[in-house]
C-alpha cells in the first residue's frame, strides 16, 4: 500500500494531532508533508508526484472547506479526506459532493486512515494518468486545420461521408481525403477509438 | 409732548395763533382710530408691562416716567414716546403750571427730554382742555414751533395723565412714519399704562411725604428726648442726693424690687410689705400692715413657722437655711404656690426685725416639672420602644441595656453590665466583637459588628448586628456612647437563600450556555482523542516493525500521554462549569479565567469564522470572587459576542477580550465585537429579564451577568463599538491587601 513515489500533505493546526496522523502515516511507509495552515500549505512546494491531502475542516482563516474550493478553483485536483473534531452531516455532505474522498471523524482508527489515503492516492494516479492521455490528445487536436477540425466533430457523430459533404456543401470525396488526415493525425485506429477520443476532448459538433 | 420750545424758560405765553398755522380739524384725525381696523390685545405683553412699571415703584418718581415711556415705546411699536407735564418752573410737575415740560422721552425724540410748550397752544393742551384721547397728524403744521424737531411727527397719539384726580399732562407715542398707524388698541393700552402710572406716580407721592413726616417726627422726638434726658438727670441727682441720706433710699430700692420684700417684728407681726406683694400674694401692703406673717402660709406651715421663730429668738437657732429656702406660700385667693424666701435679721433700738425676700417661683417649679416630665417620657420610650439600646461609658463598659436587651438575653441588668453581655456573644464571635468594640472605644469610630447572639426564648445563636455612636461634648470628647442591637437573621437567611437561588439559575445559565458550545466541546476533547488513538496505533506500528523502532515508539508514547494531560485539562474545565456549585470566594487571576473561557470558545469562534482575540495586560492584581461565576460571566460575553458577528457577513469579524488594571481599585475587563451592535432602544432593555435578540435566547444571559458582578461588587455596561459592534465592559474590585 505503501508507495515512496507518493507524497501525503497532512495540514492540522494541532500540533498534537498532525504529528500523530503524520507519524501513523510514516510508520506505514508513507512520505508525509506536514503544515499548520491552509497558507502554509499554499506558499509550499508541491513535488510533481501523486499526492493527496489529510484535512483538517477546522482550520482557523482559511479553513478545510475553503481550501477545497480554493484549489477546484485552481485546477489543482488534488484528492481529499478530511478530518473533523465534529463531524456534521452538512459540512460532510458539502466535502464529499465536492469531491473529498473520505470524511473522518476525529479519533479515528488506522485501518479507516489508511484506506481512505489509499483510495485518495489511486484516484489521483489514476486522475493525472486521464489528465496526461489528454493532454497527448489535446497536441494531436491541435495539429488538425479548422477543416479537419469540423469533419472530425461530423464524424463522431456517426454521419456518412455523403451526408458530411452535403453539410460542409463539397463533395464526398473531399471529406474521405479529410477523414484520412483526421484518422492518422490523431492516430485513431478506428471510428470507435475516434469518438472515445472526441468525448474525452469534450468534442461535439 | 411733542410742543416745545428751544430757549425753555423764556417760552412766549403769547395765546395769539400765528399766522399761516394749520386748523385744528385739519391736523386731528382722532376719527379714524375707531375706523381703522385694530390689532387684537396682547395679554402677556401688558401684563409684562405692568409688572415692569410695578418695579419701577420701588425707585423714585422719575423712574416711573422713564419706565413708562419705555414701556409705551416697547407695547405700541412706536417711533417716540413720552410724556408731557404741567410745571410752573420747568423742572418739577406743578398742575397749576402754564407751561408743559417733557421729563421723560425714549425712542427718536429722546434727545428732546425737557423740552417745554406752551399750556394754551399745544396738542397736550388741546387734551387737556378736552380731556380726551386725540390723535394728531403732522402737528407741527399747526404748532410751527415744532417744525425744529426732527424727524417730523407723521402721527401723535396722546392720552390725559392725570394725578389726584387732575388731568396734569398727557402721555404720547409718535409715528415719523407712515410704517404703521396707530388703532384702537393703541389708544386702550396707553389709556391702561397712563392709569396705572397715575396710580404709581401717586402711590410714590404719598411715599415721599410720609417719608418726610416720619423724617420730622423722628427729629421732633430725638430733641425731646434730649430734653427729657437733660431734666430726668437733673431730678435723679437731686432725688438721689437726697436719699442716700436718708432711709428713703431703701425704701425705694425695695419698693422698686421685683421681689416681695416684708419685715415682720419679733412676734412675727407684719412691718412692712413692699408693692410686689400685691402682684405676689394679692395683698395691698396696707391690708398686711399689722397682720402675722402666717397670713402668708398655709395653714399646715403656721405653726411650724411660730415655733421656729420663737426658738430662734430663744435659742439662735435656725430651724431652716435663710438664704434661698424653698417653700410654699398662699395667696391671698387661697392659691398655694412655690417660693424662695431668704432672711435677714436687723436690731433696731434694741428690737428684733426680720425681713424677708420672697420670690414667686411657680414658674422655675413647673419648667423643673416640664424636665422631669420630658426625662421620664424619654425613658419611657427608650424601654417601650421595640428595639435593643444600650448604652456605655466612655471607657467602654456597658451601663445600660434596656429591657428588650435583658428580654432577648435572658440577663438581669445587672448581669449585663460592664462585659457581662459577652456572655451571650457565640463563642466563635466572642473575641472579634470584642476587639471591635475597643478599637472603637480607642478611636470613638462608630461602633458595627454583626455577630451571633444568643436568643433566650430558644436558646439558639442568631445573627445580630450592633452598631453605637459616641455621644461628644463641645470640646469633643466622648461622654457616652449609645447602641442599638438588632436581630437580622431571618434577613441573612432570605439573603442567603436569595443568594443561592441565584447560583442555581447561574448554574442552569451555563449549562444552556455549554449545550449550545457542544459543537466546539466535543472538538476540544476529540482534538486529543485522535492523537492518542493515532499515536497508538502508530505506536503498535512501530513496534512491530522488523527490528522494532524503539526511538519511534516511544515518541508516540509520549504524545500519547501529552493528548491525554491535555484532555483530562479540558474534561476539568467542563467539570467546574458544569458543577453545581454555591458560591466559593477566593482569589481569582482574571487572565487565567479569560484564557481558560477562550480556550472552550475557540473553535465555536473559528466555526463562524471570527477571530478571537485577548489583548490582557500582563501582573493584572487578582479579584476576589467566585471563579467559575467571573468565567461565566466573560463566556456569555463572548458567546453574545461571537454570536453577533456570525449573523452578519461582513468584514471586519473579530471579538477582543481586554483585561486593565484601572489603578482605581479595579480590574476592567471587556469584551469587543464587530457584530450587530445595541440599537437605541435596545440598550435600555439589555439587561432586563427575559430580553433577547437571539432567535434562540431566553434573555437571561445578561441579567445573571449583571448580577453576578453586582454580587462581587462591580458593575457591568454596554456601550457601542467603533467603528460598528458592542462593547461590554464590567470592572471588579481587586483583592483588598491582606483579605
Amino acid at each position: 500500500m505503501s508507495d515512496p513515489d507518493c507524497i501525503v500533505f497532512v495540514i492540522d493546526d494541532d500540533p498534537l494531532v498532525r504529528d500523530s496522523v503524520a507519524d501513523l502515516l510514516d510508520s506505514a511507509g508513507f512520505t508525509v508533508r506536514t503544515f499548520g495552515s491552509a497558507a502554509d500549505f499554499l506558499e509550499g512546494e508541491h513535488p510533481d508526484l501523486p499526492a493527496c491531502l489529510i484535512l483538517d475542516v477546522e482550520l482557523p482563516g482559511l479553513g478545510g472547506l475553503d481550501l477545497q474550493a480554493e484549489l477546484t478553483k485552481s485546477g489543482a485536483d488534488v484528492p481529499i479526506v478530511f478530518l473533523t473534531g465534529r463531524g456534521d452531516i452538512p459540512m460532510s455532505v458539502r466535502a464529499m459532493k465536492a469531491g473529498a474522498v473520505e470524511f473522518l471523524t476525529k479519533p479515528f482508527r488506522k485501518p479507516e486512515l489508511l484506506d481512505a489515503v489509499t483510495e485518495a492516492l489511486r484516484r489521483d494516479r489514476e486522475g493525472r494518468l486521464q489528465r496526461s492521455e489528454t493532454s497527448e490528445l489535446k497536441k494531436r487536436f491541435g495539429t488538425l486545420t479548422p477543416r479537419e477540425r469540423q469533419v472530425m466533430a461530423l464524424v463522431v457523430t456517426g454521419l456518412l461521408n455523403k451526408q458530411i459533404a452535403g453539410e460542409l456543401g463539397t463533395t464526398e470525396e473531399t471529406i474521405k481525403v479529410h477523414r484520412g488526415r483526421v484518422m492518422s493525425k490523431m492516430g485513431a485506429g478506428s471510428l470507435a477509438e475516434l469518438v472515445r477520443m472526441a468525448e474525452k476532448l469534450k468534442i461535439s459538433s | 409732548m411733542p410742543e416745545a420750545a428751544e430757549p425753555q424758560n423764556d417760552f412766549s405765553l403769547d395765546p395769539s395763533i400765528p399766522a399761516g398755522a394749520a386748523s385744528l380739524e385739519s391736523i386731528l384725525c382722532t376719527e379714524e382710530l375707531r375706523q381703522r381696523p385694530s390689532r387684537r390685545p396682547d395679554h402677556a405683553q401688558e401684563n409684562a408691562a405692568l409688572v415692569a412699571l410695578a418695579s419701577a415703584l420701588a425707585e423714585s418718581r422719575h423712574a416711573i416716567l422713564e419706565v413708562l415711556a419705555d414701556t409705551i415705546l416697547r407695547v405700541t411699536g412706536a417711533d417716540s414716546s413720552g410724556l408731557s407735564l404741567l410745571t410752573s418752573d420747568g423742572a418739577t410737575p406743578n398742575d397749576e403750571g402754564q407751561r408743559f415740560y417733557w421729563p421723560a422721552i425714549k425712542g427718536m425724540w429722546s434727545e428732546h427730554v425737557g423740552g417745554v410748550t406752551p399750556r394754551n397752544f399745544a396738542p397736550s393742551g388741546e387734551v387737556l382742555d378736552r380731556n380726551c384721547t386725540l390723535l394728531f397728524r403732522h402737528f407741527e403744521r399747526r404748532y410751527l414751533y415744532l417744525l425744529r424737531f426732527s424727524p417730523a411727527a407723521e402721527e401723535c397719539l396722546l392720552v390725559p395723565f392725570y394725578v389726584r384726580g387732575k388731568a396734569v399732562g398727557t402721555i404720547w407715542a409718535m409715528m415719523h412714519s407712515d410704517r404703521r398707524k396707530f388703532d384702537s388698541e393703541d389708544q386702550r393700552l396707553m389709556s391702561v399704562l397712563g392709569q396705572f402710572a397715575s396710580l404709581a406716580y401717586q402711590t410714590m407721592g404719598m411715599i415721599d411725604d410720609f417719608k418726610a413726616q416720619i423724617k420730622a417726627r423722628e427729629e421732633a422726638e430725638s430733641r425731646l428726648r434730649e430734653m427729657t434726658r437733660v431734666e430726668v438727670a437733673v431730678i435723679l441727682d437731686g432725688l438721689e442726693a437726697q436719699v442716700r441720706t436718708t432711709e428713703e433710699f431703701h425704701r425705694v430700692v425695695v419698693e422698686t424690687a421685683s421681689d416681695t420684700v416684708v419685715s415682720i417684728d419679733h412676734g412675727g407681726y407684719i412691718l412692712f410689705a413692699n408693692r410686689a406683694a400685691t402682684r405676689t400674694f394679692g395683698y395691698e401692703p396696707s391690708e398686711l400692715i399689722g397682720q402675722p406673717l402666717t397670713v402668708l402660709m398655709p395653714e399646715y406651715l403656721r405653726d411650724l413657722h411660730k415655733a421656729g421663730l420663737k426658738r430662734y429668738q430663744e435659742t439662735s437657732h435656725r430651724h431652716i437655711n435663710w438664704q434661698g429656702t424653698e417653700l410654699i406660700a398662699l395667696r391671698k385667693n387661697g392659691e398655694e404656690f412655690p417660693v424662695e424666701v431668704s432672711f435677714g435679721e436687723i436690731n433696731s433700738d434694741g428690737s428684733r426685725v426680720f425681713t424677708g425676700f420672697i420670690r414667686d417661683i411657680s414658674e422655675r417649679k413647673r419648667a423643673e416639672e416640664k424636665l422631669r416630665e420630658s426625662e421620664l417620657n424619654l425613658r419611657q420610650m427608650t424601654e417601650t420602644i421595640p428595639e435593643m439600646l444600650w448604652g456605655a461609658t466612655p471607657d467602654g463598659s456597658v451601663d445600660y441595656c434596656n429591657t428588650r436587651v435583658l428580654d432577648y438575653t435572658g440577663l438581669s441588668q445587672r448581669e449585663i453590665q460592664g462585659a457581662g453581655w459577652m456572655k451571650t456573644i457565640h463563642p466563635d464571635d466572642a473575641e472579634n466583637v470584642e476587639q471591635a468594640w475597643a478599637r472603637s472605644v480607642e478611636s470613638g469610630d462608630p461602633f458595627y459588628f454583626e455577630f451571633r447572639g444568643r436568643r433566650a426564648s430558644d436558646g439558639k445563636y442568631r445573627w445580630c448586628v450592633s452598631r453605637a455612636l459616641p455621644l461628644r461634648t463641645s470640646a469633643g470628647g466622648i461622654l457616652r456612647w449609645h447602641g442599638t442591637v438588632v436581630d437580622f437573621h431571618d434577613r441573612r437567611q432570605a439573603q442567603e437563600d436569595l443568594r443561592n437561588a441565584q447560583a442555581e439559575l447561574a448554574h442552569v445559565n451555563r449549562v444552556m450556555t455549554m449545550g449550545e458550545l457542544t459543537a466546539s466541546i466535543a472538538h476540544e476533547v476529540n482534538q486529543p482523542l485522535a492523537s492518542i488513538v493515532a499515536s497508538g496505533d502508530s505506536c503498535t506500528a512501530w513496534l512491530a516493525h522488523e527490528p522494532p523502532n524503539l526511538d519511534k515508539a516511544r515518541a508516540a508514547a509520549c504524545r500519547i500521554i501529552q493528548a491525554a494531560t491535555q484532555a483530562s485539562e479540558t474534561v476539568q474545565r467542563l467539570r467546574a462549569l458544569f458543577k453545581k456549585t454555591t458560591s466559593i470566594t477566593t482569589s481569582v487571576d482574571v487572565n487565567i479565567a479569560i484564557e481558560d473561557t477562550v480556550s472552550l470558545v475557540r473553535h465555536e469562534a473559528q466555526r463562524n469564522k471570527v477571530v478571537l482575540r485577548t489583548e490582557l495586560e500582563p501582573g493584572v492584581p487578582s479579584v476576589r470572587g467566585d471563579r467559575v461565576q467571573l468565567q461565566q460571566v466573560i463566556l456569555n460575553l463572548t458567546m453574545n459576542g461571537i454570536e453577533s458577528v456570525a449573523r452578519l457577513d461582513h468584514e471586519p469579524r473579530w471579538v477582543v477580550i481586554r483585561s486593565a488594571n484601572s489603578n482605581t481599585g479595579e480590574i476592567l475587563i471587556s469584551v469587543e465585537d464587530t457584530g450587530l451592535g445595541i440599537e437605541g432602544e435596545q440598550a435600555d432593555r439589555l439587561f432586563a429579564p427575559f430580553f433577547t435578540t437571539k432567535p434562540q435566547g431566553i434573555g437571561m444571559g445578561l441579567p445573571i451577568c449583571r448580577s453576578i458582578i453586582e454580587a462581587h461588587g462591580g458593575r457591568l455596561w454596554a456601550a457601542k463599538n467603533q467603528p460598528r459592534g458592542a462593547v461590554f465592559h464590567f470592572a471588579v474590585p481587586v483583592t483588598a491587601p491582606g483579605a
